[in-house]
């Protein structure tokens, strides 16, 4: 429903199409027929909410529920919110154009640190109080899950309550146990207290924080029953979890455009920057034949013609040959291509790209993460010299020309010799090229080399590692350039300062609150956006506040320090995490999970790949 | 191969999509409805798909058209019934034909208006805009390709009518449209606010289209 105030709107703001939903496959159901009223909603624009796979899943979840409607909502454009504050027009969600502060939960995914103020900016758009406790209803509940809620204390006084782990089960308790707290007459608080019972929730405002003098966390209590501790959720058995037939099809050009099938949950690697490594532990595989199923139910249901294998290492999918040939019985009778968007170094082989599409069009992309052996035995990149060249070799022979790697900088322990590896490295890759007899013919050789900054995450065995200051990464970003002698090489890398103000939220606690509070009432939002985000503009915020980001970004923490987070448990142990970072300081790598059980404490779950068969 | 002409209309959220995200629309539905389409030879095959007229963004389209081309006979009833069910709600099909003029051939739409205004009364607004037809220039700003420029729009109103009707005023009006020269409606409703000065909730429609002789596009 486009309301009158908003068709005006509409022919003024860019891509309107963004705001009127419509689309094929979304659900509309009729109010008076459902119970419970969900805002789904995703705090960046249209085109990157509607390419996330995780939104999917749960607003077809939800809306398998006959009542229960869910709804999308995005944050709208700087364009857009400028209009809708002039004229009045609160946040709503798409499919039925009602203000999102009139529904009973109003969901957040949390993806990525710099969306956090973008989630207090689209609390600010529906009309409702930031605080938790100034919204004294029942409803609406402002809840949260994703990566972040793994230590979204930077967001503690403003979440009622957040899904830790997989939301699949865990959501539709919470609603359960709403429908009856909301019938039986009872308040936001016995709700809360209730729901904090439940595995996978946490309630911020049920746990009191203290801090030392210098600043660190001294004490985390729970309180009104709450557990001392909150482990998350997982889905054990990959097959029967939900997964929905169909997807919201955008009318827009999103970011991906595409069915998508998920191969497994988790990673079997455990690199040591990478928080994803270690949250979604275990590995759970789909069988081949829930994945084909799924593949094909989705591309009857969307008219997509390509089909994404989605995971975060599809090629250590252990059935991924037979998975691909099963796919290829029917994807070429329906002109359905197969595409895969990660690919290890190991795992490329022409025969495999010969199966799927991604590659051929995009270019070739391998992730070594660092430039150097020791450097990626400290990261526990388990990617050799030898195989990544090798790799280029073959596909320069079967007709690339262009490859992009991606690379880190600001790793724990790096040195310019280190920066300078990663120029070096590129250098073989372009003789690689000139060493290949049968090479494209009459075509020059184009590497890129894409170089992020490190900013350590909780959960992993760098939490405890000062971030580089932002000089450095600067510093480090211009060695690169100086170590590149070539034109047949370019480099490019993200900016400091936003690396900066992630590496700060991504590790903050909750007096981390007032600033973003702050920050939204100085319209700050979108800071992943390049056109929006104004460093100059968040340090003085902190200086006003009298609050020092380095203290969150460039500070060593001790073993010993009580980490903001430390109340959440995802199974993993922090001796475990300790371990691997002492191992990383000696230049020692792991085994993944398939070779050798490292005993992480994810078994706890009693299930998925701790329990197989080495 | 037989081609055929696929008419529909644009209505609701669907007025706001570009037309680019319109082709996109139909190329999926069609896949998705396995109508057998022609495609050309060569190393990328496309399949040939032919929009009579695109549309501003946020007017309603009443009679839209695409032309595709089968490569094995389906009846008409077949193709209607199998896109909508797969096209999204505000995307409709109503017919099936072979087409008798070419797209090209275009050169008038008609256009219906539905102004509710704000703070004065039909009536008044009315008076108003028969004022300002009766100029002999009527200056507004286009967005062009190479910016903004000012036209005269006077001169293409010779087939614009306005009523009152229910508290409502009406405008119905044909303007150039096609390869050639096009006169967006939007031109006319801008320049009643800026040459009247009140304000008002618009709904606008494309009603037909027509060649260089009047007689309708089919
Ligand atoms: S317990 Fe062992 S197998 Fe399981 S996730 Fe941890 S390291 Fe991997």
């Amino acid at each position: 429903m486009i309301s009158k105030k908003l068709e005006r709107v509409l022919q003024r703001v860019q891509k309107p199409a963004r705001y009127v939903g419509g689309e094929v496959n979304a659900v509309v159901k009729k109010k008076e027929e459902v119970d419970v009223r969900f805002a789904f909603c995703f705090p960046d624009v249209y085109e990157i909410g509607m390419s996330h796979l995780g939104m999917k899943i749960l607003y077809g979840l939800f809306n398998a529920q006959p009542y229960v409607w869910c709804e999308r909502v995005f944050a709208p454009w700087i364009d857009m919110e400028q209009e809708m504050r002039q004229e009045g027009i609160p946040l709503f969600a798409l499919e039925s154009g009602d203000p999102v502060r009139k529904f009973d939960f109003i969901g957040f995914t949390l993806q990525y640190e710099l969306s956090f103020t973008n989630v207090l900016n689209m609390l600010d758009l529906a009309g409702i109080p930031l605080r938790s406790e100034e919204r004294t209803e029942l409803s609406p509940l402002v809840v949260a899950g994703g990566p972040c809620v793994c230590n979204a204390e930077p967001l503690a006084d403003f979440i009622d309550l957040m899904f830790l782990g997989e939301g699949e089960e865990v959501d539709l308790e919470v609603i359960e146990l709403y429908r009856k707290f909301r019938q039986a007459g009872k308040g936001k608080q016995e709700f809360l207290r209730a729901a904090a019972q439940i595995p996978g929730v946490y309630v911020p405002s049920l746990y009191d924080v203290s801090y030392h003098e210098d600043g660190t966390v001294a004490a985390i209590t729970a309180k009104d029953g709450a557990p001392a501790t909150v482990r998350k959720r997982v889905m054990l058995s990959m097959d029967e979890s939900y997964f929905p037939k169909d997807f919201v099809v955008p009318f827009l050009d999103v970011v991906h455009d595409r069915a998508v099938a998920e191969v497994f949950r988790g990673c079997i690697r455990g690199c040591r920057f990478c928080q994803a490594g270690f949250i979604y532990r275990p590995v759970r595989e789909k069988s081949v034949e829930t994945v084909s199923c799924q593949c094909r139910d989705l591309c009857q249901n969307t008219g997509y013609d390509e089909v994404s294998l989605s995971s975060l290492s599809t090629s250590d999918y252990s059935q991924l040959n037979p998975l691909l040939d099963e796919l290829l019985t029917w994807t070429p009778g329906e002109k359905v291509s197969i595409s895969l968007p990660s690919l290890r170094v190991d795992g490329f082989s022409n025969e495999l790209t010969k199966k799927i599409k991604t590659v051929r069009r995009s270019g070739l992309t391998f992730a070594p993460e660092a430039g150097t052996q020791r450097l990626r035995d400290v990261i526990n990149k388990n990617v050799t010299e030898e195989e990544l060249l090798k790799t280029v070799h073959t596909a320069f022979s079967g007709g690339w020309n262009k490859v992009k790697l991606y690379f880190m900088i600001g790793l724990p322990t790096e040195t310019f010799d280190d920066v300078a590896g990663i120029a070096e490295l590129g250098q073989k890759v372009v003789d690689a090229y000139y060493d290949t007899p049968d090479r494209p013919k009459g075509r020059a050789v184009s590497v890129t080399l894409s170089a992020s900054s490190f900013v350590p995450k909780p959960f992993t065995p760098f939490q405890w590692e000062p971030q580089d200051t932002v000089e450095t990464l600067r510093k480090k970003q211009r060695h690169l350039v100086d170590s590149i002698h070539t034109r047949k090489i370019e480099a490019n890398w993200h900016d400091a300062e936003t690396s900066f103000l992630e590496a700060v939220f991504a590790r903050g606690d909750r007096r981390l609150c007032r600033v973003l509070e702050e920050a939204q009432r100085r319209g700050f939002r979108f800071d992943g956006w390049a056109d929006c985000f104004s460093f100059e503009a968040w340090m003085k915020l902190f200086s006003d506040l009298e609050l020092d980001p380095a203290f969150y970004a460039n500070r060593r923490r001790d073993f010993s320090e009580i980490l903001p987070w430390d109340h959440l448990d995802y199974g993993i142990r922090k001796s475990f995490l300790v371990e691997e970072c002492k191992k990383a300081y000696q230049d020692m790598a792991s085994p993944n999970c398939r070779e050798k059980c490292s005993a992480c404490g994810a078994a706890c779950f009693g299930g998925g790949i701790c329990f197989e068969n080495r | 191969m037989k081609t055929v002409r696929i008419w529909f209309c644009k209505e609701g959220a669907a007025r706001y999509i570009s037309h680019l995200d319109l082709t996109r629309c139909f190329s999926r539905a069609l896949h998705r409805a396995k109508i057998p389409l022609w495609y050309t030879e060569g190393f990328s095959p496309r399949a040939y798909m032919v929009f009579a007229l695109p549309l501003s963004l946020g007017i309603r389209g009443e009679r839209e058209s695409l032309d595709i081309r089968l490569e094995q006979e389906i009846s008409p009833e077949e193709i209607i019934s199998r896109l909508n069910a797969v096209l999204p709600p505000d995307l409709p099909v109503y017919a099936v034909t072979e087409p008798v003029m070419k797209p090209g051939k275009i050169a008038f739409a008609s256009f219906e208006f539905e102004l509710e205004t704000e703070d004065l009364s039909a009536q008044e607004a009315l008076g108003r805009v028969e004022d300002l037809f009766s100029k002999q220039e009527i200056l507004v700003e286009k967005h062009t390709k190479s910016g903004p420029k000012t036209i005269n729009i006077a001169p293409f109103l010779t087939h614009t009518k306005v009523w009152e009707e229910n508290g409502r005023l009406r405008l119905s009006s044909v303007l150039p449209a096609g390869s050639t020269e096009n006169v967006n409606p939007y031109l006319i409703t801008t320049s009643i606010r800026n040459y009247m000065g009140f304000d008002f909730y618009e709904k606008v429609a494309r009603t037909n289209l027509y060649d260089a002789q009047m007689h309708p596009f089919v």
